[in-house]
């Protein structure tokens, strides 16, 4: 274990996250405007049914949902495809190489860094004032804790597959067109775009198949849906857990094969 | 008049050599392109699925919301294949490198902005056509000379307004450093253009309207076509405030562009 050197790597990260303190307020500015958009717009939309409950999501859930989805978004996108394809680009990645820890530690703790922080500058304040607006609908008890290792895990596999997406652009040259087709397949498949309860039937079934709904429908489930039981809560993280352990396999194999095809010119 | 002959001119001449450069990176192109239809298309879904689970927005049909989309997507077009070299601003602003733009004997702002044709744009724009004629069909909507030409210049005065957004947002790079964040943000705002503005709270009305104006990206221009017997004030003022909109946001980048000293290397 390389203890010390995570430590660092988070340390350095966060200090790194505290240089610019003026984008870190901006982030959690934009994510008010979008609370205050989206409660318009669903208002708008739950305006149109009798009842107020569309498959078992009310208006609150809706906006818990998709608020949080957008919070959770801030803190766990690192742009790590755009790193890994800008140090390819301009050779950085050599010396990144040259580190006493593997890569992709390096690449995790670095980036871990400022998750934790953005966690606590934007997550936590855009939770209490869902909380606040919603007059307490977020359900508070053990679900919390499920919520936090959940959001962990979720993150591990946002990162693998960042990895193994960071790791397909050695060979295109492209980051822009990878990663914003990164985003879309992962946004939509994990129902951060629109809330996996509200896909039809089959569409659902398939996304159950992939890892993407781990990532962020598995944690707000825990602040949604207060009918969990703890068999079901212990089932959902044991298959994120799953997730993280067989593509963090994946992505280590893939790398070690392309690893050899780094090519930089000059020095 | 002699002077727009030779501007267009010199248009030509850069955007071809933009083109022959970003065609040397074929995959890259072609992966853009993909990436951008994919990213449409994922909103084209979600509009699907939301009116599985409710019948309308705010009094708008699918069809009409579809149409809305359609025509923020096309609007914004000339944005992203014509200006996205506002992006970079704030690099060759921070690394000195601005000062050559600020040597040549013709207009900085046009010399700087026609450096960059982004061909991910096209992209936008078929997917945008396919959806505006989609929706027109099954809306109905006749097909007259009038209301295409009218579809026509609301689609151009449209485009303005999110131009003038982002030469704003672009320009704050001459007097903040770092002000990567302000763009960022203001890109934002364009994903609100495709609903109805009319599902916002007054204030926010307003805002959309008249400060951050992207109520005119899609909804008030394509009124003209979908509601042709309640057609606002604010809309006939679209051509018009769309194109004080963008001069006052080019006059806001030039006197930045003036301001600006150089690094001194």
């Amino acid at each position: 274990m390389r203890v010390r050197a995570w430590l660092a790597l988070i340390r350095a990260a966060i200090m790194e996250f505290l240089q610019f303190r003026v984008s870190a307020l901006v982030m959690l500015l934009g994510n008010i405007i979008y609370l205050i958009v989206i409660y318009n717009l669903w208002k708008a939309i739950y305006a149109s049914v009798d009842g107020g409950v569309v498959n078992g999501m009310s208006f609150n859930d809706t906006m818990i949902y998709l608020v949080l989805a957008s919070a959770q978004f801030t803190f766990m996108e690192a742009y790590l495809v755009w790193e890994m394809g800008r140090a390819v680009q301009s050779g950085k990645i050599v010396l990144d190489l040259l580190k006493p820890i593997p890569y992709e530690q390096y690449l995790l703790f670095g980036m871990e860094g400022g998750n934790i922080a953005a966690f606590v500058v934007t997550f936590i304040p855009t939770f209490i004032i869902v909380q606040i607006i919603t007059k307490g609908a977020i359900p508070m008890g053990i679900n919390l804790v499920y919520y936090l290792i959940a959001a962990t895990l979720g993150m591990l596999i946002n990162f693998t597959i960042d990895f193994m997406v960071g790791t397909i652009c050695l060979y295109t040259q492209s980051i822009w067109g990878i990663n914003i087709m990164k985003e879309v397949v992962v946004l939509f498949m994990s129902g951060a775009t629109v809330p996996l309860a509200f896909f039809p039937e089959t569409l659902k079934k398939i996304v159950m198949f992939f890892p993407f709904h781990s990532i962020y429908n598995t944690p707000l489930m825990f602040l949604t849906n207060s009918s969990l039981t703890t068999k079901d809560s212990l089932l959902m993280i044991l298959e994120q857990l799953l997730w993280v352990i067989g593509l963090f396999i994946i992505g280590k194999i893939f790398w070690k094969i392309s690893e050899r095809t780094i090519t930089v010119n000059g020095g | 008049m002699k002077r727009l002959g030779f501007y267009l001119k010199i248009y030509r001449k850069i955007v071809i050599q933009s083109f022959k450069s970003k065609m040397s990176y074929r995959s890259d192109f072609i992966i853009s392109m993909i990436g951008m239809i994919l990213t449409d298309i994922s909103e084209l879904l979600a509009f699907y699925i939301i009116f599985l689970n409710f019948p309308s927005v705010c009094g708008w049909t699918y069809y009409e919301m579809l149409f809305l989309y359609g025509f923020s997507l096309v609007s914004l077009t000339p944005l992203q294949c014509l200006f996205d070299n506002n992006w970079h601003l704030r690099h060759y602003v921070y690394d000195g490198d601005f000062i050559k733009y600020c040597f040549r004997p013709i207009d900085i702002f046009f010399y700087y902005i026609s450096e960059e044709f982004d061909t991910k744009g096209i992209g936008q724009f078929l997917v945008g056509m396919g959806t505006i004629i989609f929706a027109w069909n099954k809306l109905k909507l006749p097909v007259t000379f009038i209301n295409v030409l009218a579809m026509i210049v609301a689609l151009f005065t449209a485009s303005l307004f999110m131009i003038g957004i982002m030469n704003f947002a672009a320009a704050t790079c001459f007097f903040l450093t770092n002000s990567g964040y302000v763009m960022v943000t203001m890109n934002k705002f364009r994903d609100y253009a495709k609903y109805p503005v009319t599902v916002f709270s007054t204030f926010f009305k307003i805002v959309f309207t008249f400060i951050i104006p992207i109520a005119y990206i899609a909804y008030y221009p394509s009124l003209v076509v979908l509601r042709p017997d309640h057609i606002p004030v604010l809309t006939w003022i679209a051509p018009a405030y769309g194109i004080l909109f963008f001069f006052l946001s080019y006059k806001f980048w030039m006197l930045g562009a003036n301001k600006y000293s150089g690094t001194g290397s």
